[in-house]
């Protein structure tokens, strides 16, 4: 188990390397952040000034190395825009970031478990086709879509809610249901399938052979079993969620990661661009890690297979 | 030694008499206002505020810091409302004979937000802490400053520099007045952390990415401000922008465009303030130094600045807002040269075109362009194409546009290009005419021969005079096909009294901020 644990760490730490590697290069690629510091037209000498002042007159090679340096011991890197470090930038975003996934996480799972529930057990009617339709919507209408129209009516025509910011509950409303209405819909299709699956099981079957109450067939012995495919998923959407919320966020005005992320492409800055991308790495990878030793618990053969 | 230019348009009589009633006016600077502050402001800001912003120090070619020195901060000269360069902190100044050395007299009684009075020694380690735009320029042309009282500054020029009040004034922020003590007592970061200022309004709080407040100050020497509270919220997302001013979430909105700007034009309550930025758009001619190109007849040239219908284009996408200069140097900069009125009419472009043996038009490959401006270069290449010059628009994204640009990827076909850059006429005909510039794919010999003449000239006319004709050589030589100065729109609420949009020519953002009031407030 040890020796498991260990080869599957040393494969994290790989991943996350090769993730470094490429967001460093990948950026890098996009173009000249100097260029957007200033006014076009503005003189070569506030050009290479700025370059100077960044580090990015420096070799490739030597930039990755400061870069890598800097990363082993925690650091970042400093924003070219906002001349903070980067670390600091993104603690002070995460608690929106995660207020907002929490709330529209919940918000996906009680809208999409409900309804896929119903339209598995009204398979082929009027429930079942709400529920397609309802999915359809769901991952074909685009976010800042969904997100424009509310604010259209429930900001500007009925007044109800604040068009964008943060600060109060009524601010949280639009965004956790503008970000959630895509996962909800994905959290729908995955439970009705998953709830299909289990009902045309055996042991089901015998349920309802012992001649116990539909309802408590489904709530009890289908409802449990399916929840978990549903529950492993909203447990990956989460993450992407936190770090991945880039329109909402920016259609909202909520201060979150994924507007840092808008904001570090925009203003190509890369210690934003890297670090945010890093930080969601290295989520992924301890969430995934996590589930590996998980499984491994459980089930010995998965660590003798490895 | 005499005195010298308060202005760009002024003689040095004219100077004079400004700086006699400067004496008066600030010999002991207070508040003309007497009434106290009230009420709040909020924007919604465009871009996301970043705390560089507080630090005039720290101050890049690029004109969105200023949204926020001129409400926090202070300097020496700066561009007012029918003056560009306005006496602030510094109540006159003049020059030697010899260009060596400029003199300011400080305004007597201006303090800062602590209490503390602006000096000359803030003034000297203001300059010397610079180290944004132009910061090398400055550096490498001034040998001293000396201080010899708190209201006195001599700066000591190396050799001659006409261009010193353009860079101190407009050109870069080294003109804006920190206070020297209590920078260096809480660090560089301690002052973005909490800046402090002589401007009219003061630093409250800051969340970076989501909102900036700003409290009145009520001993800013030229007038109290009459809004109490200004609060920045960044809001993104154009839509959004409107959104909340529509709601009375936001009083102030920068940046709302295209059918955007329409719509609030029409709604109720709410008031489109467009503003004429001091950025030129042009079409470039990168092929006319290659005697074998169709570009290399003037006429050819002559006949796109013909083609271009200019007004149709901004009236259909920034509402007829542009400003139709037919220059690429801003009419707002020091000596511009008004060209004749631009005019559209394709039938004579297409005659040019004819006697330049292209009767049948020709293919001129690319329109190289920033994307984020391709709405503009859509409509050129469909009016080329009436006049029978064929193109294909090649977007690219702002970056590497700009990269392709300075590092002349784009030698053939045509290029749409833009300058936002602060200085004034030299310095613009530096960047994109005369040999050397970063932008230039090309260049005229008389034309060069004119800039060095001007570049020591410390004899103002006679600048002024080399000047018009290096531009009006450019004119004639159709080396540009200028489109306009771009149209900056923005919306106000219906709380809004004065929101000082476009009092200060070519600026983009409400200033001053001690002039903004609120309805019946």
């Amino acid at each position: 188990m040890k020796g498991y644990i260990l080869r599957r760490i040393g494969y994290c730490l790989l991943s996350l390397f090769l993730l470094s590697l490429t967001i460093f290069f990948f950026v890098r690629v996009t173009g000249d952040p100097a260029t957007l510091m200033v006014e076009p037209g503005a003189s070569q000498a506030d050009l290479d000034a700025i370059r100077q002042q960044f580090g990015l007159d420096r070799p490739l090679w030597v930039q990755y190395a400061a870069f890598m340096a800097s990363l082993l011991s925690g650091d970042l890197g400093q924003s070219f825009y906002y001349r903070e470090p980067v670390m600091s930038l993104y603690l002070s975003r995460l608690p929106n970031s995660l207020l907002l996934a929490f709330v529209a996480m919940g918000l996906s799972l009680v809208i999409g478990i409900p309804s896929g529930i119903l339209a598995s057990v009204r398979v082929g009617r009027f429930w079942d086709n709400a529920g397609k339709l309802f999915a359809l919507l769901g991952l074909s209408l685009p976010s800042f879509w969904v997100g424009l129209v509310m604010i259209l009516i429930f900001s500007v025509y009925l007044g109800w809610l604040p068009s964008s910011g943060s600060g109060t509950p009524l601010h949280l409303i639009m965004p956790a249901f503008a970000l959630g209405w895509y996962f909800a819909a994905a959290h729908m299709r995955l439970t009705r399938s998953s709830m299909l699956e289990v009902l045309g099981s055996e042991y089901v079957k015998l349920a309802r052979l012992k001649g116990l109450p539909e309802a408590l067939v489904i709530a009890k012995h289908a409802f449990k079993n399916a929840l978990i495919p549903v529950l492993t998923l909203a447990g990956i959407n989460l993450v992407i969620m936190v770090n991945v919320a880039v329109v909402v966020e920016t259609v909202f005005a909520w201060p979150g990661i994924g507007r840092l992320l808008y904001e570090g492409i925009t203003f190509r800055d890369f210690p934003i661009v890297q670090g945010v991308v890093l930080m969601g790495g290295a989520m992924i990878v301890v969430v995934n890690l996590l589930v590996d030793i998980l499984y491994a618990v459980i089930d010995p053969r998965i660590r003798l297979e490895r | 030694m005499a005195s010298s230019g308060a202005g760009a348009q002024l003689t040095r009589r004219d100077l004079l008499a400004v700086a006699a009633l400067g004496v008066a006016a600030g010999a002991a600077a207070r508040p003309a206002r007497a009434a106290a502050p009230a009420g709040q402001l909020t924007y919604a800001v465009h871009v996301s505020l970043a705390p560089t912003w507080f630090d005039p120090a720290e101050t890049l070619a690029l004109i969105t810091p200023y949204m926020v020195l001129y409400a926090l901060h202070d300097a020496m000269v700066k561009p007012m409302p029918d003056n560009l360069m306005a006496p602030c902190l510094a109540q006159s100044w003049s020059a030697s004979e010899d260009g060596l050395s400029y003199e300011f007299v400080l305004r007597q009684g201006v303090k800062f937000h602590n209490g503390e009075p602006v000096t000359a020694e803030d003034v000297k380690f203001s300059f010397e802490r610079y180290r944004g735009a132009a910061h090398e320029l400055m550096q490498e042309q001034v040998a001293a400053i000396e201080t010899p009282d708190p209201q006195h500054v001599h700066f000591k020029l190396k050799k001659p520099w006409p261009d010193f009040l353009t860079f101190y004034s407009t050109a870069s922020g080294s003109g804006w007045i920190v206070p020297k003590k209590y920078v260096e007592q809480v660090g560089d970061d301690g002052f973005k952390r909490a800046p402090i200022g002589a401007g009219p309004y003061k630093f409250a709080s800051f969340t970076p990415g989501v909102e900036l407040v700003l409290e009145a100050f009520e001993g800013y020497w030229r007038k109290t401000p009459a809004v109490k509270r200004l609060v920045m919220k960044v809001i993104p997302d154009e839509a959004t922008r409107l959104a909340a001013l529509k709601r009375g979430e936001a009083d102030i909105a920068y940046s709302i465009r295209g059918e955007l700007a329409e719509e609030l034009e029409h709604t109720p309550g709410l008031s489109l303030k467009p503003v004429v930025l001091q950025a030129p758009n042009w079409l470039y001619f990168p092929e006319q130094w290659d005697p074998k190109s169709p570009w290399h007849d003037q006429r050819v040239r002559q006949a796109v600045n013909f083609a271009i219908d200019r007004d149709g284009m901004s009236k259909a996408l920034f509402g007829g807002y542009c400003k139709i200069t037919d220059s690429i140097i801003p009419y707002t900069f020091e000596y511009y040269w008004q060209p004749p009125e631009a005019v559209y009419d394709p039938e004579k472009a297409k005659k040019l075109l004819a006697e330049a043996g292209y009767a049948n038009g020709f293919d001129a490959g690319f329109l190289y362009c920033d994307s984020s401006y391709s709405n503009m270069a859509e409509v050129s290449v469909d009016n080329l194409a009436q006049i029978g010059i064929r193109t294909k628009l090649e977007p690219i994204e702002r970056a590497a546009f700009f990269a392709g640009y300075t590092s002349k990827k784009y030698p053939r076909g045509i290029i749409q290009g833009a300058s936002g850059a602060f200085g004034n006429a030299a310095t613009r005909l530096a960047t994109f005419v005369v040999n050397g510039g970063a932008y230039c794919y090309g260049n005229y010999p008389d034309i060069d021969a004119l800039y060095p003449q001007q570049a020591d000239e410390i004899d103002r006319g006679k600048r002024a005079a080399i000047l018009e004709k290096m531009q009006q050589l450019v004119y004639q030589k159709a080396i540009y096909a200028p489109i306009w100065q771009l149209g900056f729109l923005n919306g106000t609420g219906p709380r809004v009294g004065e929101s000082s949009f476009g009092r200060i020519p070519g600026f983009a953002y409400t200033a001053p901020f001690e002039d903004l009031t609120i309805k019946g407030a």
